[in-house]
């Protein structure tokens, strides 16, 4: 790979981190905001990393010969001779031969530039065993909020172990997208990720007498538990009985199973 | 169901094809040194091949955009791959970055006094050092081999490279979180891979050979009459480029099988306790999720027994696509055949052995 080639690429690169972290959310559709610096700090690291490449070997490029390929050739003849002085018995290896594999970088670099892949969705959610919620023992009485927001893991809690039955009667208010299930209706739906995009996890709540809608849209369900099961144990499903469903924004933290950052429109 | 298994195998089928002559650039790079022989010549040839280049980038980018790329399967394919990338490049500059500074600016008596004389001895040694490197497995690789480089035995340099990414604090405090009130998972998952770390690299030091290693051309250290800062720069830049060229062959392997096989036919091998333990230890290869996450996923494999999860968390920072890719381009395929293969067994013996007493 050629050094004008490396420059690029280490700049593209950096470009391409800038432009997913600091300039837009993008980054948020592949890796935790907890990132966000360190990513960053990529991005600036990259750059100068090409600037100065690109700087120092112009400079070198006018101190030495007419011609930087020579140049850069020479420099690699020395680095040959001195691990040979030493008895390393190298085969003339330095930085300018770049294995051909690091033209895949272009690929991130590029992606990230020109054509980003969007956040995960039903596709992903369809085909993973719902996660499953963490225990709880003690839960605190529930705001007087009507109708209440809440997480799908929440609700999901609420019903499976809460031996109080708070949730009973209660009208609840969750934001999801929509995954198409098996047997016709929709599951609302969110995916949650503990690092990036390749640990994804979901949790679902089935919604019981929505209208049909196209996969991923992203609404907002107030309704009831959908009795099911026996409330506050294991055998409860969790499920709704839609009293509204309102379209709503992709919240900017999708990836999380909190309550939504972005305020709907139509509440 | 179908049509989208179909797609996905599709989409694994490009990216293998893709894969496969990249793998074998690795040993054509020296080829890649002889430059042109005029300036001129080479200038030219430098902007025909760009200008190819470009052509066939947009050809792709457009192709892609139109066709298949917005299949969902090909998208959560892309979005993976990305993922991994993204999550693994702050590491890997920070492994890179150290591999040449250590490189440049430490002289190779440093780690000669550090370490105990004998091999059998530094070995554990160094496993227990890995402690200092915060980071996943992808800054490991990069600092083993400048450690190589320095003179430190491959056996110790090897027992680094396997601990690093397990046992230092950020992944103990992930596990701490995403076990919690079992913090026999924590010392279990400590010692087992300090163990697995040290009988590798004992391993090593037995049945080891110097053959199976590319020699650590680069790592020849400081240079009379060059400045150091100018190794540095110019050591980091290539081992990054070169790792992270192998760091996105293994997310699109890792991509692949993560969207070709659903999470959800984990259950059905979660009944048998033996098949599970090595069921999982052959996931965590596949997935290549990165250590600081692993156990997190491993937490919400709620199926499988503890056993079973500590196997994936001490085979995963030690073995996956990402990494038999980053060893394969580092060390050299032979070495990472063998190397990863012989990790694999040890890390489950260790971790079945270790989690049985302490699980």
């Amino acid at each position: 790979m050629k050094r004008h080639l490396q420059v690029l690429l280490l700049v593209l690169s950096g470009i391409g981190l800038l432009h997913a972290c600091l300039f837009s959310d993008l980054y948020l559709r592949y890796v935790k905001e907890q990132m966000r610096p360190m990513l960053i700090a990529s991005g600036v690291v990259l750059v100068l990393l090409g600037v100065a490449s690109a700087a120092l070997d112009r400079r070198g490029h006018g101190g030495g010969s007419h011609h930087g390929h020579d140049h850069g050739h020479g420099q690699d003849g020395h680095d040959h001779d001195h691990g040979n002085g030493h008895g390393n018995g190298h085969d003339g290896h330095d930085h300018s031969g770049v294995p051909r594999v690091a033209w895949l970088l272009f690929l991130p670099a590029l992606s990230l530039l020109v054509y980003a892949p969007p956040a995960l969705g039903a596709y992903t959610a369809s085909r993973e065993a719902p996660k499953a919620v963490a225990r709880q023992s003690d839960f605190d009485p529930l705001p007087a909020t009507s109708p209440l927001p809440i997480t799908l893991s929440d609700f999901t809690r609420r019903v499976q172990q809460d031996r109080e039955l708070a949730i009973k009667g209660r009208e609840v208010r969750m934001t999801g997208f929509v995954t198409p299930a098996k047997g016709g209706g929709w599951d609302l739906t969110r995916i949650i990720i503990s690092c990036c995009a390749a640990d994804a996890q979901s949790v679902k709540v089935r919604v019981h007498g929505g209208p049909a809608l196209p996969a991923n849209t992203w609404v907002a369900v107030t309704g009831t538990w959908h009795p099911q099961g026996a409330l506050g144990t294991r055998s409860a499903v969790a499920a709704l009985d839609a009293r509204t469903v309102s379209k709503v924004e992709q919240p900017v933290n999708a990836y999380t199973d909190d309550l939504p950052l972005v305020p709907s429109r139509n509440p | 169901m179908h049509r989208a298994d179909g797609l996905a195998e599709e989409a694994g089928a490009v990216t293998v094809t893709a894969a496969a002559p990249v793998v074998t650039a690795g040993a054509e790079a020296g080829a890649g040194l002889e430059a042109g022989a005029g300036a001129g010549r080479g200038r030219l040839r430098f902007w025909m091949v760009l200008a190819l280049g470009a052509v066939t980038l947009l050809d792709v980018v457009f192709f892609v955009a139109r066709g298949w790329s917005d299949t969902p399967a090909v998208q959560a394919w892309r979005t993976v791959c990305l993922a991994i990338t993204m999550q693994a490049m702050p590491f890997l500059l920070l492994g890179t970055a150290l591999s040449g500074a250590i490189n440049a600016f430490v002289p190779a008596r440093v780690f000669t006094r550090m370490l105990p004389k004998r091999p059998a001895l530094a070995v554990p040694v160094a496993g227990i050092a890995g402690v200092v490197l915060p980071g996943c497995e992808c800054a490991s690789v990069p600092v083993a081999n400048s450690l190589i480089g320095r003179g430190v035995t491959p056996a110790a340099a090897f027992a680094f490279l396997l601990s690093a990414p397990a046992v230092n604090p950020v992944v103990l405090t992930a596990t701490a979180i995403a076990f919690p009130g079992d913090p026999a998972m924590v010392l279990a998952r400590l010692l087992a891979s300090l163990a697995a770390s040290a009988v590798m690299g004992w391993l090593w030091l037995w049945l080891g050979r110097e053959e199976w290693l590319r020699p650590a051309v680069r790592h020849s250290g400081h240079q009379e009459g060059h400045s150091r800062w100018d190794e540095f720069r110019r050591g980091f830049q290539y081992d990054f480029l070169h790792a992270g060229g192998f760091l996105v062959v293994g997310a699109m392997a890792a991509a692949t099988f993560n969207v070709a096989v659903p999470r959800s036919v984990l259950d059905t091998f979660s009944g048998s306790t033996w098949l599970s333990v090595l069921f999982l230890a052959g996931l965590a290869v596949l997935l290549a999720v990165c250590s600081e996450a692993d156990a997190f996923v491993a937490a919400s494999l709620t199926g499988f027994s503890p056993l079973a999860r500590l196997t994936f968390i001490v085979v995963g920072p030690m073995v996956d696509l990402k990494l038999i890719a980053l060893q394969a381009g580092t060390f050299g395929r032979p070495f990472a055949v063998r190397f990863s293969a012989a990790t694999m067994v040890v890390a489950v013996l260790c971790s079945v052995l270790i989690g049985g007493f302490l699980l």
